[in-house]
């Protein structure tokens, strides 16, 4: 299900610019949303769930046109939507919160609810807790909770905003795993300011800042941007002043640092080869006013 | 709308703090008004039809508070569980989501009313052996009861929207013993009006005599105490739908503006 965002603007009341003239073309596949925080993409995800209007712009998903209400319905109809502050009823049990999402999704009949949620709890491994309360439940599960409820209706297009956030490093990936195995012919459009999430999941993303359109293509094209630039110097002295410190490891007397810089930022630094995380650097570092 | 209607049905009936407030304030009934007693000292007690009014008049008296109060939290509390998002995303209307919200909590919060109600009900059956009084209770229950619980339960639905839902429930309490149970001549007040929500008018209008010595002084806002007739009891019934969905429709107005 292809994404077609033209000239998107979203201005709140006050004053603030969320997204400024945004332009953008999503493919069917696992789609990164990288930025930083308040780059513009929790408005731009909250605009593509219908949830926000934007002051400006087009926005078509799968033929249907958002400025609709026709096509707000019909993209509803097809939507598994992850909230980046994800709440739910903490006295129902998870099975409860399920059939009634199931329930407004539209799946009325009893049997095929019961059967689906089933088959979702089984997926996100919450079978064994699926009659607990969910106010007994840990933030990686609640959002395994958030995922499955995402998947009831079985969607083509599947938004997550920052899903990782607040996980530890075994359900991060738990959960990124998950969604890429979810992804197959369907649209999923992670959004998250963790470029690692990013790395491991996604062949193509863009990235947002101020929201604007900082860039689209391969992650490869990505990590291209900081070819040449990035430096590891040893020293015992201060932090190298050119450049933006990536990482510092203390190695013997001093430090290892890791830079990203156009020059070398220091006569001793040695060339080495970038990361998704160097190239998002790069990128952002290049754009800075 | 039958899936929200369902869910907030039970989440609501679930709710401990609904059980135990309904539970002390019924309790007060039976302490300080002798809501248990048969003979009221308003009508001869072998009469069901107006005992059963009677215990009406006492039931909305005071649990319409509980009920008011019970139902402040309701209405935003998705955006406070931030379960909004996601509700907002799925393909029901929102319309639809607020009518069932609105008649599944209400109807739920009426609950336990209903059972202290027709609990009197019971206890006067089989003590009088008067079979009929549950008939009689639950016409009383539907034409005088049922219509003010249905505009409290909107307005108390709406209130939270203009204020917090804790300073809702304390101007509720004001507003309750002052548009309902104060006597009009005590002050300006919409007490016996066509707008109070006690259910005066059909009981008095369409289900029993006025009680002797049930007498009224001349007060402000007297235009809009017409006599106790049976067309202004069923003006009453209208006055509380149309009221209720007045103010349902400006919830509804409200949500729309909220959306951007």
């Amino acid at each position: 299900m292809r994404i077609d965002v033209s000239d998107l603007t979203k201005t709140y009341k006050g004053g603030a610019r969320a997204l400024d003239g945004l332009s953008l073309v999503v493919p069917t596949g696992m789609y990164g949303l990288l930025g930083a925080n308040g780059a513009g993409k929790t408005t731009f995800m909250r605009i593509l769930a219908g949830l926000l209007k934007p002051t400006s712009g087009r926005v078509v998903i799968g033929g249907h046109d958002l400025a609709t209400a026709e096509g707000r319905l019909a993209v509803r109809r097809t939507l598994g939507y992850l909230p980046q502050d994800l709440g739910v009823y903490p006295d129902l049990s998870a099975r409860r919160f399920l059939d009634y999402i199931a329930l407004l999704k539209g799946l009325h009949s009893r049997s095929a609810r019961r059967r689906r949620i089933a088959e979702l709890l089984e997926v996100v491994a919450l079978s064994d807790v699926a009659d607990r309360r969910l106010k007994g439940f840990s933030g990686g599960m609640l959002r395994r909770v958030g995922i499955a409820q995402a998947l009831l209706a079985d969607p083509r297009l599947l938004i997550v905003d920052e899903p990782t956030t607040g996980l530890d490093p075994e359900e991060r990936i738990r959960f990124r795993t998950l969604l890429s195995q979810l992804a197959g012919d369907r649209t999923v459009l992670l959004s998250t300011h963790i470029v690692d999430d990013v790395a491991q999941t996604c062949r193509s993303l863009a990235v947002l800042g101020h929201g604007r359109l900082a860039f689209q293509g391969t992650v490869s094209e990505l990590v291209s941007q900081a070819h040449r630039q990035v430096w590891t110097v040893t020293t015992s002295g201060p932090a190298p002043a050119a450049g933006r410190v990536v990482s510092a490891l203390p190695e013997g007397a001093g430090m290892r640092y890791r830079v990203v810089s156009a020059a070398p930022p220091d006569p001793y630094a040695r060339p080495v080869e970038p990361t998704l995380e160097d190239g998002y650097l790069a990128l952002m570092d290049g754009r800075a006013p | 709308m039958i899936a929200s209607l369902r869910y907030e049905f039970a989440m609501q009936l679930r709710r401990p703090s609904l059980w135990i407030v309904y539970g002390l304030v019924v309790a007060v009934m039976v302490t300080v008004l002798d809501y248990w007693s048969l003979d009221l000292g308003v009508y001869e007690v072998s009469a069901p039809k107006e005992a059963m009014g009677v215990a009406a008049q006492i039931v909305v008296t005071l649990l319409p508070i509980v009920y008011g109060c019970m139902l402040a939290d309701r209405l935003p509390r998705e955006r406070v569980l931030r379960v909004d998002g996601i509700l907002d995303a799925t393909p029901s209307g929102r319309t639809a989501r607020l009518i069932g919200k609105y008649a599944g909590v209400c109807a739920a919060t009426a609950v336990p009313l209903a059972i202290a109600y027709f609990g009197r009900a019971l206890l006067y059956v089989f003590v009088e052996g008067q079979p009929s009084a549950l008939g009689w209770a639950a016409v009383t229950f539907l034409a005088s009861i049922l219509p003010g619980l249905v505009f409290v339960g909107a307005l108390a639905f709406a209130g939270p929207l203009l204020l917090p839902p804790m300073v809702f429930r304390v101007l509720f309490v004001a507003y309750w013993f002052w548009g309902n149970v104060i006597p009009a001549s005590l002050m300006p007040t919409l007490s016996h009006t066509v707008f109070s929500a006690t259910g005066e008018y059909v009981r008095y209008g369409l289900l029993t005599p006025i009680p002797p010595g049930y007498g009224r002084a001349s007060a402000v806002l007297d235009f809009l105490r017409p006599g106790y007739t049976p067309a202004t009891a069923w003006l009453w019934i209208g006055v509380m739908i149309a009221l209720a969905a007045a103010v349902l429709s400006l919830v509804r107005l409200h949500a729309s503006r909220s959306e951007s």
